[in-house]
């Protein structure tokens, strides 16, 4: 093994963790708040990635990228907003929430992913990235916009880390993931964290399709395949951890890397899940989870 | 009540001649093959809710054995030239053989991470077969399935008059063998484990073991229909692991009730023949998916004992 072989796995493994430590965190996010799962999350990835595609592309509103961006990251907020309003907010109550959100959030899948198709059509699309050109990384060469994405995700997963640490905002939705009775009796708005909770994380969702949809190409089923590789790392990782789910992320990314590169594409996908059987039947609580909730 | 009893065995009776009947009546081609697909959908949705409804098992993966049988027979079939029947029934045994794997990790699991392994499964199993190309054709599909015969008569004559027969008696078999599954010692176990399963335990059943059988018979079922769907299309196509299939025979579950092996059934024949029908609609051919979606939701939100319920069946009666 050269150093050449090191540095490209390590690299690609990079920009594969660094998209998966976005979207996961998100779910973790969502998680450990408001005790839910959203498979919606890889259509709401999506999402945000045609958003942006319509306010920028020249056969759209052709709007500068930032404004663009923006414009897209608010949209998603307001859409996350909307879900959390009618398919989870009626079952907040009810002992099921957790099987009976899984197939509300999954009938949003459905509808995100048909209405996707519906509205833009089933023909690739591709965002102009952030940053043109091409950067040299420890001997491997990437486009400048994965590169970007090596550096934003660190800065806004610390970003998120710090709001909820320090914030008001942030340790009332620390307070409501470990206890909402408790919570509500000292006067959090728990309502409301739940709603801005999700909201963010669908902000969250809609920056990572944001970001590699100038990567990959966009398709209304662009987010399956990150969904599930979060599945992957929220299972490793133990779902109520933020870190937990941050390190996982990384992890697995340089490790799918090095699948890719010693057993090809096709097969990475098998062996992953094969590992993650083998750390399930040692761990039923994830590499780095605690009790499950 | 001998009454009550002998009302259910007439009704069991005059659905059975109705169905019996019915390719003599209709036909047409085309509604004939809706009733095919809607009988296969029936075994999937009933067969799931043993494991969904009866066991509790928050199991998400249930159309990818389905998948896996389309897939194991229609490669049985045609690769090794396997006599499609025989290639059927191992489309069942290789479904229970792959639910037997996702049952090692998920017997230890509990709530949310059960459903996170299911489904990551299900993908697992799109993404393999779609890259083993050479072999299941990738996201062409399967084409060509060699298809049954019987006693010489070939089941492509007669406007599809012979595969009604088989689908429906592999639905009227397939629902006896669930009914009669949920009725043993075994169905009770699995139900007071769902219901309470530190009591459960406390007496003593085998909770990982529960599971793992529950798992693998329900796979049994889905993997036959899948069989059957492989040599009826004449093609194994991985839309079969498609999330709109998974929310259409979901939604079966769910209108028809969880916990009631006829419910499903019943659902299944309704969204099918619905569904179908949309399908044929302009601009729903997709569309129709986004009307299934938010049927789900509307179902959870105001019958979330299944539309059935409604129609005073008795669909909860077992302790849902």
């Amino acid at each position: 093994m050269t150093m050449d072989m090191i540095s490209a796995i390590l690299v690609s493994g990079l920009v594969l963790g660094s998209v998966y430590a976005l979207m996961a965190s998100g779910l973790s996010l969502v998680w450990t708040t408001l005790g839910i799962f959203n498979f919606a999350h890889g259509s709401l990835m999506a999402l945000g990635a045609y958003f942006a595609w319509t306010m920028t592309d020249a056969a759209g509103l052709n709007l500068w990228l930032g404004a663009g961006v923006a414009i897209a990251v608010a949209g998603m907020v307001g859409v996350g907003i909307l879900i959390e309003r009618t398919v989870i907010r009626p079952f907040y109550d009810d002992k099921d929430i957790l099987l009976i959100t899984v197939m509300t959030t999954l009938a949003v899948m459905i509808f995100l992913e048909k209405g996707i198709q519906f509205m833009w059509g089933a023909r690739l699309k591709q965002l102009e990235p952030l940053v043109p050109g091409q950067v040299n990384l420890i001997g491997t060469t990437i486009s400048a916009q994965e590169a970007l994405i090596i550096v934003l995700a660190p800065l806004l997963l610390g970003a998120l880390w710090a709001f909820l640490r320090y914030s008001n905002t942030g340790r009332g939705i620390r307070a409501v993931g470990q206890n909402p009775a408790a919570a509500k009796l000292i006067g959090v708005d728990v309502s409301k964290l739940f709603i801005l909770t999700f909201a963010l994380s669908a902000a969250l969702a809609g920056l990572t399709g944001i970001l590699l949809g100038s990567v990959r190409f966009i398709t209304p089923t662009f987010g399956a395949e990150p969904l599930v590789k979060a599945l992957i790392i929220v299972i490793f990782g133990g779902l109520g951890s933020l870190s937990g789910t941050i390190a996982a992320a990384y992890i697995i990314g340089v490790v799918e890397a090095a699948l890719i590169f010693f057993v090809g594409i096709y097969w990475a996908p098998s062996m992953l899940f094969a590992l993650l059987i083998a750390v399930l039947m040692l761990r039923p609580q994830g590499l780095f989870g605690k009790t499950v909730r | 009540m001998p009454v009550a009893f002998n009302m259910k065995t007439l009704a069991i009776a005059a659905v059975l001649i109705l169905g019996l009947l019915v390719p003599v009546f209709v036909e047409d081609t085309y509604v004939r093959h809706l009733f095919i697909i809607a009988f296969i959908y029936a075994i999937v949705a009933a067969s799931w809710d043993l494991s969904l409804g009866y066991a509790g098992i928050f199991n998400f993966g249930h159309v990818a054995f389905f998948g896996i049988g389309v897939y194991a027979t229609g490669l049985c079939a045609k690769l090794l030239g396997i006599d499609p029947w025989i290639a059927m029934l191992i489309g069942g045994v290789v479904a229970s053989a792959a639910a037997a794997v996702v049952a090692l990790p998920v017997v230890r699991l509990q709530g949310i991470y059960v459903v996170l392994v299911t489904f990551a499964f299900s993908q697992l199993v799109l993404q393999f077969v779609i890259s083993q190309s050479q072999i299941t054709g990738g996201t062409q599909g399967l084409v060509r399935v060699p298809t049954i015969e019987l006693f010489g008569y070939n089941f492509l004559r007669d406007y599809k008059f012979g595969y009604y027969y088989v689908a429906f008696a592999l639905l009227v078999i397939s629902t006896l063998c669930l009914r009669f599954i949920t009725r043993t010692d075994f169905g009770l176990s699995i139900r007071a484990l769902r219901d309470n399963e530190d009591y459960g335990l406390a007496r003593g059943i085998p909770i990982g073991l529960q599971r793992l059988k529950v798992l693998v018979a329900s796979a049994f079922f889905a993997g036959i229909a899948g069989g059957f769907f492989a040599i009826y299309l004449r093609v194994a196509s991985p839309e079969v692991f498609n999330f709109s299939t998974m929310a259409l025979i979901l939604s079966m579950v769910l209108v028809g009730g969880t916990s009631s092996i006829y419910g499903p059934v019943i659902a299944a024949l309704a969204l099918t023949f619905i569904s179908e029908g949309l399908a044929n609609v302009d601009g729903l051919a997709e569309g129709r998916f986004m009307l299934v979606a938010i049927a789900m939701v509307l179902v959870l939100l105001f019958f979330p004992k299944g539309l059935v319920s409604v129609f005073g069946k008795r669909a909860g009666k077992s302790g849902a």
